[in-house]
């Protein structure tokens, strides 16, 4: 599409050669694109279908019936859909703004020269290279109230007096879920901000320090404006991704001990697969890709923004 | 750049569409390829089971070997899917048509099954067969719904109370028979290192699994649910863990978890099921015994174990129930439970002095009389949700017995109308 915007002045193309050039290019998009409506399309607009339906065990096999929005109303009538909501923005709020400070740190830090450099670096992506069930089911070890690594250290050094049962009280545990998150998604967005951090032009570095701009004012007045659109595109992948998590909470508390760090996947899977009724898991995920469609706008026209800038 | 972007999102639509329109056709097209079919000319059968161990997998090759050596027209294709998976990949299977002939299912579940209409009417076959009355009324009970039949039994286990001989003999006490001998002995078993009780209470079907037993001894059931029984035996729980005599985690301690405390002497009593004696013989690392669960009001265990099923979309049913019956034969069904460390759900068949006079498996076995199958009707998977909320909600300490007790019976009541 670029070829259209910096052709402003010359129109030599034919309006023929012009439509061709410009199918010719989706032509190329289109495997992609077929991709897409199979392995994407397909299921979402099923789901879509299906959340307005009364799908359930009685029926998943024969004839269903369209009732309207009944499966939403439902949905946002049971009190468990807003904790879940609830422990889902806790969840995604506080795991994005660690893995970000934290990997933005870890940038800085790898951006510098230094011998071995590489070799951490690499050491790094493990954490985000390990299968979720085996970080999961580690952390879970960790956590554990009764024989955790992490209550033994922090009662050898006197912080606590007595074990706390990270993953088993309703007040740690959507906590505990977060840490372990954070941890891995930390390389992630390391990785991302390094890879725009080198990206920025040192001349600017040279000219500031030149106009005696100590760290701290470079970082705020180059580096920070220049890292920009690489920030707001890893916020909203992170953002996507963290509402997403499943697997971990899945893996680590299954939603408990009671509600209390059920999150929306969590709670969608157990309408769907644990009390059978699989339309009104539907119109959960549904509410959920709502959710991520309306902040996906947000991150669309600010970058459009961006780009007139 | 507007225009474009119309453009793509037409296309993208049309594409939808097509692909949409074209669905069903190739679904009912292509519905054959997971379901039976010929195999050159032989009749070919799939059969999903989700066995682990070395013994189990052992013993039923050799069951298909034998089927397959005696009927050279049948082919048996054996696919291993997890505990975990297969209930839902049965559900999708049965959207997609992409179903077995042959499945083992887990007998909770069967009825809901039945519900769902995946699975095939055996009521006439069985009449015809005439060895219903050879098995226990309990898990016969789980494969009929709404008086009409829908397997078989593969085998059974149930729940009863394992605990420490040293610790017990260090402490001069005996294996408790009695709730308050229960608690007694978990007070004074309960040290710094070691919990005196445990019993798992995750949030899946194994923590309800592992507290009817409960109810059902005090008193209760959940067809009466909102009652004086379940408010005891959730108020045991509560106890249990208040006084420090179980651990909290016990909410994120599957059956497997508690056996390996219990097994390095970290648990001085545990609740757990028939099938963890290999595991004990083997790798215990403690000198362990069982008895009977103890008695509050009456005695009572809950049954477990998984049946056989032939799917709807099966379209060779009576070969299908032909391989059902060859397993089913004595001889063959003894050896493939004993490999597998489960108790047969035939009367018959528990009388073989090898369940008989095994002192460990006898307690097993003579639970059976009394072990109770949930067949609560397909709509027991949302019960049991309501259960397991109840349960973490008394353990974590959030709400009172009454008050938990009285919102699941809630949630309950309204189910077993249906």
């Amino acid at each position: 599409m670029s070829h259209k915007s910096g052709a402003s002045g010359s129109y030599t193309l034919s309006r023929k050669a012009k439509w061709f050039s410009s199918w010719n290019s989706y032509l190329f998009v289109l495997p992609a694109l077929v991709f897409m409506v199979i392995f994407i399309g397909f299921p979402l607009i099923y789901n879509l279908i299906m959340s307005f339906q009364n799908v359930n065990v009685y029926n998943l096999s024969g004839k269903h019936d369209f009732i309207g929005f009944a499966n939403y109303m439902k949905s946002l009538k049971d009190p468990v859909f807003y904790t879940a909501l609830q422990n889902s923005v806790v969840f995604t709020v506080l795991s994005l703004f660690f893995q970000f400070t934290i990997g933005f740190a870890l940038a800085l830090f790898f951006n510098l020269k230094f011998p071995g450099r590489n070799l951490f670096r690499s050491l790094m992506l493990l954490a985000w290279m390990l299968p979720v069930v085996i970080s999961g089911t580690v952390f879970q070890w960790m956590m554990s109230g009764d024989f955790g690594v992490i209550n033994y250290f922090l009662q050898t050094l006197g912080i606590i007096d007595h074990p706390i049962n990270w993953l088993s009280e309703g007040s740690t545990a959507l906590l505990g879920t977060v840490v372990a998150n954070i941890w891995i998604g930390i390389p992630f967005n390391m990785i991302i901000l390094l890879s725009g951090l080198q990206g920025l032009p040192d001349h600017l570095y040279e000219a500031a320090k030149l106009d005696g701009a100590n760290r701290l004012v470079q970082f705020r007045h180059i580096t920070l404006p220049l890292m920009r659109p690489t920030i707001l595109v890893l916020l909203i992948l992170g953002i996507i991704n963290t509402f997403k998590v499943f697997d971990l909470i899945f893996i680590m508390t299954s939603g408990g001990p009671v509600t209390s760090s059920t999150v929306l996947p969590i709670y969608a899977y157990q309408m769907s697969f644990t009390t059978l009724e699989f339309s009104q898991g539907a119109s959960v995920s549904m509410i959920m890709f709502l959710i991520l469609i309306v902040i996906s706008i947000v991150y669309l026209r600010m970058s459009s923004k961006e780009e007139v800038h | 750049m507007f225009k474009n972007v119309r453009a793509l999102m037409v296309a993208m639509v049309a594409l939808v569409v097509l692909l949409s329109a074209c669905a069903p056709k190739t679904e009912s097209g292509s519905g054959n390829s997971g379901s039976s079919g010929k195999d050159g000319d032989k009749v070919v059968i799939q059969w999903w089971d989700s066995m682990t161990s070395e013994a189990t997998q052992g013993a039923l090759k050799e069951i298909i070997a034998d089927y397959e050596a005696a009927n050279p027209n049948v082919k048996i294709e054996r696919t291993y899917i997890s505990f975990a998976d297969i209930k839902n990949k049965l559900l999708l299977g049965s959207v997609g048509n992409q179903m077995p002939d042959i499945v083992w299912l887990d007998n909770p579940d069967h009825q809901a099954f039945a519900a769902a209409g995946i699975l095939a009417d055996l009521t006439e076959p069985i009449k015809e067969w005439g060895q219903a009355d050879k098995y226990y009324e309990g898990p016969w009970s789980s494969t009929v719904y709404d008086g009409k039949n829908y397997g078989v039994p593969i085998g059974s286990n149930n729940l009863a109370l394992y605990y420490n001989k040293d610790m017990f003999e260090a402490k001069g006490l005996t294996p408790p028979t009695n709730w308050e001998e229960l608690k007694e002995a978990a007070k004074q078993l309960t040290t710094k290192d070691v919990y005196g009780f445990a019993m798992t209470a995750v949030k899946t079907e194994e923590g309800t699994f592992q507290f009817l037993p409960l109810m059902y001894q005090s008193g209760s059931d959940i067809t009466n649910f909102n009652s004086e029984g379940t408010i005891e035996a959730a108020t045991l729980l509560q106890d249990m863990v208040k006084n420090g005599y179980m651990s909290k985690e016990v909410i994120n301690q599957k059956q497997s978890d508690t056996v390996v405390q219990f097994s390095t002497g970290k648990v001085a009593m545990m609740i757990n099921g028939t099938w963890q004696i290999p595991l004990l013989k083997k790798e215990g690392k403690v000198n362990w015994g069982v008895v009977q669960l103890p008695e509050n009001k009456q005695g009572g265990t809950i049954l477990g174990g998984e049946n056989w099923a032939i799917t709807n979309a099966s379209k060779n049913k009576d070969i299908a129930f032909d391989i059902i019956k060859f397993a089913n034969e004595p001889e063959r069904l003894k050896a493939f439970d004993q490999a597998a460390g489960r108790l047969p759900s035939r009367s018959d068949l528990l009388q073989d002095p090898f369940w008989q006079d095994d002192k460990d498996l006898k307690v097993f076995a003579d639970a059976m009389e009394v072990a109770k199958a949930r067949a609560y009707g397909p709509e027991y998977p949302k019960m049991s949700e309501a259960i397991q909320i109840m349960i973490q909600e008394v353990i974590s300490g959030s709400k009172t017995p009454e008050q938990a007790v009285k919102e699941a019976g809630d949630k309950i009541e309204p189910l077993l109308k249906k």
